[in-house]
């Protein structure tokens, strides 16, 4: 029996929990999330220290608050996993340019399974209509082979095969091919789920305004974006962005779905739930699978905030077993109980100086 | 009595108010005619007295002005009480008659040369006066109060009547300054607009920028040049940066008798407006050998640190910023425990209040400030020049703790290297007013001269 026997087997478990419909609540999910910090404190060093130093001792450990989660950024700086190097069979990177340093998540083929069931299980069940073509606006899994998101989009329409618009250019970058993808939107006659991030909707929906083309999906379709800007179009608030959806390609709002996710972990949010924020304005709620739960962390204690309150998410994603289980992200949210309002990334999650605090922000 | 702050300027009307094209054009035709009524009038010793009286005032306990800014500037500006009275302080001490007219001494060789044409003793006996800008805008950056105050200053003694712009939610000091010489003088205080509004009013700053010969501007670089393109060609512009400071402590001065002293200086540095200014510190590096004094001041600092924040607390900052120094702080909490002889981390319990980072690595790292310090060991000053050279065209001021035979060859090799302002830590925050902003000249570069040849 190898090391990673105990993986293997949370790993299986999980599957067929998800697999079986599983609802997990509250007293059994941090039982299970325990057991599994508990593994990888013996399997990740770093997650080990960062215990160590906190006094955590993880076999008496009996308090999800006391599990630590690592920052998402850990993954550029160190190798957060329990799979060896002859195990590793796939890799997704953060996105982000080559110059860049990026997240490294290692998959095995357990891992992939995993994973696979997972973003399947709870995207059928926010997102996929059984008569749905899909159709992405990324470029392929087999052009983009680490990010999760192409191997994401090409996972949920696996059954039907998912048309890939995009391609990647010489320097990396993703690109729409514009005349191809609004022959084949203008084409489709049953109803489709057009995928992409929010920069490539940015790209698609600049270039119909400057040619005045409008079409109109097939009546049922729907439109699920996700990912936030990272300097690769202008920024576009969302209700703008879903204005122009709906003129330009004549999808209602509630057809218009946002994905949360990132490479660092296995289980995806959507913003299916709906909810008023401060404003009194209608706010979109995300939510996660039940194997994986978001929390509000307040920057100032480190504790959870209170309903209503801002603070950064943390995610405890259960279908992360070979990795980290509890990642702490750069992302602000405002808690609705067990769901969360997205505020967005930090505006200043890389390092600047005082220039900052200057008349860009007036 | 209760005091109640007057509605003089725009900005007393309160952060909803909207202005369109026409008040704003209304307010400079008003600025320039009480400026040929009352300001193009006076003389320098006048101007002097009137800047000096009110920031005399400011220095008792009693001026309602300060009573009130100290009272509500907590809440108007995020800083904690004693910060502002801290850097008040200090400012209205350092603005007097002396200072005045060592400013005019230095910048325009003689105290008069803004009255009549004189000769400067250094110049050869060459006649020579200097003319200010009849109107100046100022659109500020609005992170610290006291470069706007400076402004504000050098622009009176220019007899310049000046529109100060401020970011949403900045203008607070700066109006109670207004207001102050508003009390000393208020024909003086009438050539004085100050008004805050949202970033991207074209409009009502192209409105600005027509009338005025003189614009200055504190950002980004992008910001500034986005302002100089839409300057008419004939107005004179003063764009002010990106700029970042850190400090440089020698072995001979950590480790030497005035070890405890130095690191109640560095504290100041890093509490001093709560390291928003561009002359806080983003780093102090720490000459070391295999003594670790560079990890002793980090931690000597961080109690320093501490004990401040029970009497002179930083105070809330908004959700992004303790957000940034939660997500940099989990960074470095695995770091730390990782490899703890390369990094370490001290903060505040149960806030963000203060944090200090050691660090052996010593490239040039940007804090996110709000008493966020990085302490970096470094075998030499070759080491920090190289760590830093990354921002080498935005340093503004290296803070130096040294023996004093060490000093003036530090001095001249950072002067060389890059440096537009070098003093003992401790003093960052607290330039003289005779300080030439990032290396350029404070009032030489604003005003017309006429050379008379006799």
């Amino acid at each position: 029996m190898s090391d990673l026997c105990p993986f293997d087997q949370f790993a299986e478990r999980m599957s067929t929990d998800i697999r079986s419909g599983k609802q997990w609540n509250d007293e059994e999910f941090w039982r299970h999330a325990l057991e599994l910090f508990q593994l990888q404190f013996n399997a990740i060093e770093p997650l080990a220290s960062v215990a160590r130093s906190r006094g955590v001792e993880p076999q008496q450990l009996d308090d999800w608050t006391r599990i630590p989660a690592l920052p998402a950024a850990m993954f550029k700086e160190f190798e957060l996993t329990v799979l060896s190097p002859e195990r590793r069979t796939n890799v997704f990177l953060s996105s982000g340019t080559t110059e860049q340093t990026r997240s490294r998540h290692f998959h095995c083929a357990e891992s992939m399974r995993l994973y696979e069931t997972s973003l399947r299980s709870w995207f059928d069940h926010n997102v996929s209509r059984p008569d749905f073509s899909f159709f992405s606006l990324t470029p392929s899994a087999e052009a983009a082979p680490n990010s999760s998101l192409a191997h994401m989009f090409e996972c949920v329409g696996r059954d039907q095969g998912t048309r890939f618009l995009g391609c990647v250019d010489e320097e990396g970058n993703w690109e729409v091919d514009f005349d191809h993808t609004l022959d084949v939107l203008k084409s489709a006659t049953s109803p489709i789920l057009l995928m992409g991030t929010a920069f490539s909707f940015v790209h698609l929906l600049d270039h119909m305004k400057r040619e005045r083309i409008e079409i109109r999906l097939p009546s049922e379709s729907r439109v699920m974006e996700t990912g936030g800007y990272k300097g690769r179009s202008r920024v576009v608030p969302k209700f703008e962005l879903y204005r122009k959806i709906r003129v330009r390609l004549d999808v209602m709002e509630d057809d218009i779905l946002c994905e949360y996710g990132m490479s660092e972990l296995s289980s995806q949010a959507y913003d299916t739930g709906r909810g008023t924020n401060a404003e009194n304005d209608e706010a979109r709620l995300f939510r996660f699978p039940p194997w994986a739960h978001a929390k509000v962390i307040s920057p100032e204690t480190g504790s959870e905030v209170a309903n209503g309150e801002i603070g950064l998410l943390r995610i405890f994603d259960l279908a992360n077993v070979y990795s980290v289980m509890a990642i702490q992200t750069e992302d602000l949210a405002v808690r609705h109980g067990d769901e969360f309002e997205l505020i967005g990334r930090m505006p200043q999650s890389e390092p600047r100086g005082c220039s900052l605090m200057t008349i860009d922000e007036s | 009595m209760k005091f109640e702050i007057p509605n003089y300027f725009l900005a007393d009307l309160g952060p909803e108010a909207e202005f369109t094209e026409n008040m704003i054009t209304e307010a400079v035709l008003t600025l320039r005619s009480n400026r040929e009524r009352y300001l193009a009038v006076r003389d320098t010793g006048s101007l002097i007295r009137i800047i000096s009286q009110t920031a005399d005032n400011w220095l008792e306990e009693d001026y309602p002005f300060r009573e009130i800014t100290l009272e509500k500037g907590p809440q108007a500006t995020g800083f904690s009480r004693e910060t502002i009275r801290t850097g008040l302080e200090h400012f209205f001490e350092g603005l007097n008659g002396d200072s005045l007219e060592d400013l005019l001494q230095q910048e325009l060789g003689h105290l008069k040369r803004l009255d009549a044409p004189c000769a400067a003793r250094n110049e050869n006996g060459k006649v020579a006066m200097a003319t200010g800008p009849e109107m100046i805008t100022h659109i500020t950056a609005g992170n610290i109060p006291i470069p706007t105050m400076v402004s504000m200053v050098l622009s009176l003694l220019l007899r310049s009547t000046q529109f100060v712009k401020c970011p949403v939610g900045s203008s607070f000091i700066p109006r109670m300054f207004a207001h102050s010489l508003y009390d000393t003088d208020s024909k003086i205080g009438s050539c004085i607009e100050i008004a805050e509004w949202k970033r991207g009013n074209d409009v009502l700053e192209d409105t600005l920028f027509k009338h005025s010969e003189c614009v200055t501007a504190t950002g980004s670089d992008e910001a500034l040049d986005a302002i100089q393109h839409r300057l008419p060609a004939k107005t004179r512009f003063l764009g002010y940066g990106h700029q970042v400071s850190f400090g440089y402590v020698t072995k001979e001065a950590v480790s030497g008798y005035k070890a405890k002293r130095l690191i109640r200086d560095a504290a100041d540095d890093v509490v001093a407006w709560n390291q928003l200014g561009c002359l806080s510190p983003h780093i102090f590096y720490v000459e070391d050998d295999s003594s670790n004094w560079a990890l002793m001041f980090a931690q000597k600092l961080a109690e320093e640190l501490e004990k401040r924040e029970a009497n002179d607390p930083r105070g809330d900052i908004p959700k992004e910023a303790a957000a940034d120094i939660a997500s940099r702080r989990a960074m470095y909490e695995v770091r730390a425990a990782h490899m703890p002889d390369s990094s370490r981390q001290w903060c505040s319990d149960g806030s963000t209040a203060w944090t200090v980072i050691y660090e052996t690595d010593t490239l040039f790292q940007l804090s996110c400030l709000n008493r966020f310090i990085y302490v970096k060991s470094t075998p030499n000053l070759d080491e920090v020049l190289k760590g830093a050279e990354m921002v080498r065209d935005h340093v503004s001021t290296i803070g130096i703790a040294a023996a004093e035979d060490e000093k003036e060859e530090i001095a001249s090799r950072l002067a060389r290297w890059g440096a537009t302002r070098i003093c003992p830590i401790g003093r960052m925050q607290k330039p003289p007013l005779t300080w030439r902003h990032d290396g350029r000249p404070l009032l030489s570069d604003m005003v017309r001269w006429t050379d008379w040849e006799q």
